[in-house]
Order: structure tokens, then C-alpha cells, then sequence
């Protein structure tokens, strides 16, 4: 479990990123933090790994203050996926993949088998293995990126807009992927984004963020469009713009999703008891 | 890349009209002319006083001549390899220092690389030659030479592998944070490697400028090819000759090191471009 409380920072230079912020993330949950540009999410992000250090209040994992741990091992326990451009240039894509397990001991060889198996999990063919992140694609990038994050098999990951320099097709691969590993793996993800649609999609939980970390709403999903807690959240899910407006129709006797612009977007079942009855 | 220059080039200056074109290649053919004229004159001076005699030239496919050269060529060559093996990684041991948070480190780096990088090599290399010997410090000639050579190149690659340390993008040093390097380690295998490539080429620079300064070698009596073409001048008297050779070898060599250090160039281009 991680928890933020009360934390707030100022930077060296007098910039408050974050007032005042608390939040409880359960084991094996994935909490999204979305918010505009310079709302604090990446700065809340690093809190929990300690590559930014709260001026006030304290972040704990598992009930243990992260300021009484030593930063280095903390980091190794924890998967940072970041933005484009944390991988290592002048690195292969193994050796990126590589480099933890071996600062943590694990045998170059061992680390190295598994560094193909996790290639594969993220979607990437082991091929690749040898190219320099250069050589690839930024999805690939990417995908390398989070298989990196999970090497050294850590029980938090942290993702800040991993996806955010890709095109929507590729995107929603790697989305799709995210899911799919998550399922698998279990993991705490606390994941940063600015894409509304992809905190819906990948959040147990969501957290909109105003500037200055203040939590305008949280909820799962559902909570917040069921009732978007004011007019900045109304407008950030896109629900005063009928984006997300869909209504039911009957066609041939069976009751069809439609959305604003009149695509189907699925077939409504009956509620359950109902189907006996038709 | 050629197409692309060529394109800004026209973007920055109108493309030449018809008479634009026959202005600018009548000013070719003209200053081609001017120099071939200045070429020449020179040339006919020395043909007036002789020194374009065939006797005068021919000495230097003499095989002993030749060898007395070689030797001067190996001499400059060793003493600029020696240096250079030395000042390079110093001059990196400075860039770190100078960039450590350590303020006294830093301020002692700092100074030590302004002193150095300011002083002409000359001075240095009289400090050891008559400065130092007067309070009982001498060195073997050949580190005469080369301690200043180092003091000095170490100075100035000092600068060079800092602005290298700079260029590294900044978010790699947050990667190697965030994969949980220490700060030391994230420098040696994250940042290093790829400030050291990106200053590549202008080690290679480095290097020209090393050589040239170890023709100072003549001044402490060190066998590099000035010292003894100095002395091949006393013997042969032909003072115009062996200088035109001696400076024909260091031009070949530093046009060498020159093009050694652009083909780099582009190939760390390329490298960089292919991202
Ligand atoms: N090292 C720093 N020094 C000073 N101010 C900073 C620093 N890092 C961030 N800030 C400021 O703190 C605020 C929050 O920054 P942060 O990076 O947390 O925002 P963000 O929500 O991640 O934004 P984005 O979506 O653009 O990444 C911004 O106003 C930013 O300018
Ligand atoms: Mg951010």
C-alpha cells in the first residue's frame, strides 16, 4: 500500500507544485493521476520512489516512511517507466533491460534469459534484443521501457505518460498490452497521464488533479461520470461536450448503445433476471 | 544532407540571376588568378636566388637525410602520443572536478584550468627549462617538453569534455535516477560514454593542437622533426628547403588528424540521425 499524506512540495526556486495532497493506493491496485500540464502529477509521481522529496507531510509504503529509506535501493525495488527518452542511447535494448537485476546480483546470464522472456510479455520481438533504442520505433521504445520497469520483478510501478509520445493506433496497442499485463501480474501501478480516455481505461481508480495537486475528484471511473463533481471535471471527462453521451435504441428487438455521433457502440443486455421475461 | 544545406543556403541568400552568376564566377576566375601570381612570384624569387636548384632539393631523397627527418617525425610523434595519454584522461579528471559539488573542488579545478588555458605553452615550457632547475627541480629534456604539454592540453580537453558532460541530455541523468544508479554510477556508465562520444572529433582536434605544440621541443633540445630540422639547417644551410619539408610533413599529418576527426564527425551524425 502506498499512502500520501498531506504532502506537499516547493521547489528550491519557490514554485508550490503541490499544496497539500493525501491519497491511499491499495496493493495490487492501478490509480491513475490526470490532470492539465503542471498540475503536480509528475511530482507526486517521484515522491514515491524519492527522486523528489515532499517539503511537507510524508509519503509511506506499506506503512514505512520512503524518507527513512535509502533512495538507491528503494529505486532498484521500484519500475519507473518514463516519458520518451529514458532509455540508455548507447545501450543495447538487452543491457537497458538488464541493467538492475545485475546492479541488484543477479547473474548476467540469468538476467539476460530473462530479459528475452519479459521482451516477449511487452509485445516485442526478441529480435530486437540486440538493436540500440535508436534503431527502434517509438512504440518499441516504449514497450522496452516497461519491459525495463518490470525487470527486476517489483511489486510498484510507476508509469509517467509513458504513452504519451506515440500516435493513437500504437497507443491503444500499448494500452490493450497494459491491460493484458496488468491481469497477469497483479502489480501496484500508479500511472500519470493527461488522456482522460486512457485513465479510463487502464484505472481501478482515477484521480483528477487540479494545478497544485488539489484533487478536484476521485473515483473509479464509473463514479466520475455518474457524477462529475463539478464543472472543471465535467469538462475535463468531456461530459458537458456530449463526447460521452450515448443513449439506447431498438433495433430488430434488440437494444443497441449508441453514441452522439450515431456509431453502435454495443448491444445493451437485460438486466440479469430480465432475459427470462422477454 | 547535401540537398537539405543546399536548399537553406538558398533560403538565406537569393539564388544569383544570370549576371549575378557571371559576376561571382569573374571574381572566381580572378582571385584563382591573384594567387597563382602571389604562387608564382614566390616561386621566382627563389628560382632568381637559387633555391629551386635541383641540388638543393635532391638532398632531401637522401636516405640518411631521410632518416635524420624520420627520427625528428618519431620524436614529435611520441612526444605527442605520451602527452596525449596523460592530458586526455586529466583533462576529464578536471571537467569532473570542476562540475563536482564540492565547491573547493570545483574552485581549485576551475582556477587551475584558467591558469593554464591562459598561459602561453612557451612560458611553461621556461618554467621547467630555466624556472624550476634554479630551485633544484630538473627533468630528463623529453618531460621538459611534455609536462607542459600536458599542463596545458589537459586545460584546454578540461573544457572540451565539459561542454561534452553538458550536451548529455538532462532527462538521462533523471533515467539513470529512476532505474536506480547512484549519482556516481549514472556519470560513469550513463553519462560518460556518450559525452566522451559526442567529443570525439574534437579530441581529434586536440590532438592537432598537441602536435603543434610539441615544436616547441626545439626549445629544450628534444628530437621532434622542428628541433631537427633546426639542426639539419645549421649543417646544410638550406634554410628555406628544409623548412618548406618540415612544414609539408606537419601539414600532411594535421590534414590527416583533420579528416580522421570529420569522418567521425559523421559518423556520430549519422549514428545520431537514424533516431
Ligand atoms: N525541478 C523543479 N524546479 C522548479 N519547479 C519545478 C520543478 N519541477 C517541476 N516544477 C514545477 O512544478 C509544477 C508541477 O510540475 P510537474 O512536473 O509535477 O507537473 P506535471 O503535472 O507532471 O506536468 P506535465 O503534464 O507537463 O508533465 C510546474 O509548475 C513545474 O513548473
Ligand atoms: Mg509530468
Amino acid at each position: 500500500m502506498i499512502a500520501f499524506e498531506n504532502v506537499g512540495k516547493t521547489y528550491p526556486d519557490g514554485t508550490t507544485a503541490v499544496e497539500d495532497f493525501s491519497l491511499e493506493i491499495a496493493s495490487h491496485e492501478a490509480v491513475v493521476l490526470v490532470g492539465t500540464s503542471g498540475s503536480g502529477k509528475t511530482t507526486l509521481l517521484r515522491m514515491i520512489n524519492r527522486m523528489v522529496d515532499p517539503s511537507r507531510g510524508r509519503v509511506a509504503i506499506d506503512g514505512e516512511d520512503v524518507a527513512g529509506l535509502d533512495p538507491v535501493r528503494l529505486r532498484r525495488s521500484i519500475g519507473y517507466v518514463m516519458q520518451a527518452s529514458g532509455l540508455l542511447p548507447h545501450r543495447s535494448v538487452l543491457d537497458n533491460v538488464t541493467t538492475v537485476p545485475v546492479l541488484r546480483g543477479t547473474s548476467r546470464r540469468e538476467a539476460r534469459s530473462r530479459a528475452l522472456e519479459l521482451l516477449e510479455t511487452v509485445g516485442l520481438d526478441p529480435a530486437l534484443a540486440r538493436r540500440y533504442p535508436s534503431q527502434l520505433s517509438g512504440g518499441q521504445q516504449q514497450r522496452v521501457g516497461v519491459a525495463r520497469a518490470l525487470a527486476a520483478d517489483p511489486n510498484i510501478l510507476l508509469m509517467d505518460e509513458p504513452f504519451g509520445a506515440v500516435d493513437p493506433i500504437v497507443r491503444a496497442d500499448l494500452q490493450q498490452e497494459m491491460l493484458r499485463i496488468q491481469k497477469e501480474l497483479h502489480k501496484t501501478i500508479v500511472f500519470v497521464t493527461h488522456d482522460i480516455d486512457e485513465a479510463f481505461l487502464l484505472g481501478d481508480r482515477v484521480v483528477l488533479l487540479r494545478p497544485g495537486g488539489v484533487v478536484a475528484q476521485q473515483g473509479t471511473p464509473q463514479e466520475i461520470l455518474a457524477a462529475p463533481a463539478d464543472d472543471f471535471v465535467r469538462s475535463f471527462v468531456g461530459a458537458d461536450r456530449g463526447t460521452r453521451t450515448l443513449h439506447v435504441e431498438e433495433i430488430e428487438g434488440r437494444r443497441i448503445v449508441v453514441d452522439a455521433d450515431g456509431r453502435a457502440a454495443g448491444v445493451l443486455e437485460p438486466p440479469a433476471g430480465g432475459a427470462a421475461r422477454a | 544532407m547535401s540537398t537539405r544545406s543546399a536548399s537553406a543556403t538558398q533560403v538565406l541568400f537569393d539564388a544569383p540571376g544570370p549576371r549575378g552568376r557571371a559576376r561571382i564566377r569573374l571574381l572566381s576566375v580572378l582571385s584563382v588568378l591573384a594567387i597563382a601570381a602571389v604562387l608564382g612570384l614566390g616561386l621566382w624569387q627563389f628560382g632568381r636566388n637559387g633555391q629551386l636548384a635541383a641540388d638543393k632539393w635532391l638532398p632531401y631523397l637522401r636516405r640518411d637525410y631521410l632518416a635524420f627527418l624520420g627520427e625528428g617525425l618519431l620524436g614529435t610523434l611520441r612526444a605527442t602520443a605520451v602527452a596525449a595519454v596523460v592530458a586526455f584522461p586529466f583533462g576529464l579528471l578536471l571537467a569532473l572536478g570542476r562540475l563536482s559539488r564540492l565547491r573547493v573542488l570545483s574552485a581549485v579545478a576551475a582556477a587551475w584550468i584558467e591558469f593554464f588555458r591562459g598561459i602561453p605553452m612557451l612560458l611553461v615550457v621556461y618554467a621547467f627549462l630555466l624556472a624550476l632547475p634554479a630551485y633544484g627541480v630538473t627533468f630528463p629534456r623529453f618531460w621538459m617538453l611534455v609536462i607542459p604539454m600536458i599542463l596545458v592540453s589537459s586545460a584546454t580537453t578540461a573544457e572540451v569534455f565539459r561542454a561534452g558532460i553538458r550536451a548529455v541530455d538532462r532527462g538521462q541523468h533523471e533515467a539513470g535516477a529512476a532505474i536506480g544508479l547512484t549519482s556516481g554510477q549514472t556519470m560513469s556508465a550513463v553519462i560518460l560514454p556518450q559525452a566522451v562520444r559526442l567529443v570525439l572529433p574534437s579530441l581529434v582536434l586536440a590532438l592537432v593542437s598537441l602536435l603543434k605544440d610539441s615544436t616547441l621541443g626545439y626549445v629544450v633540445s628534444v628530437n621532434e622533426l622542428q628541433f631537427q630540422g633546426k639542426t639539419m639547417v645549421s649543417i646544410t644551410r638550406y634554410l628555406v628547403q628544409t623548412y618548406l619539408v618540415v612544414s609539408g610533413i606537419y601539414i600532411v599529418l594535421n590534414i590527416l588528424l583533420t579528416r580522421a576527426a570529420h569522418l567521425l564527425d559523421a559518423r556520430m551524425r549519422r549514428r545520431a540521425a537514424t533516431g
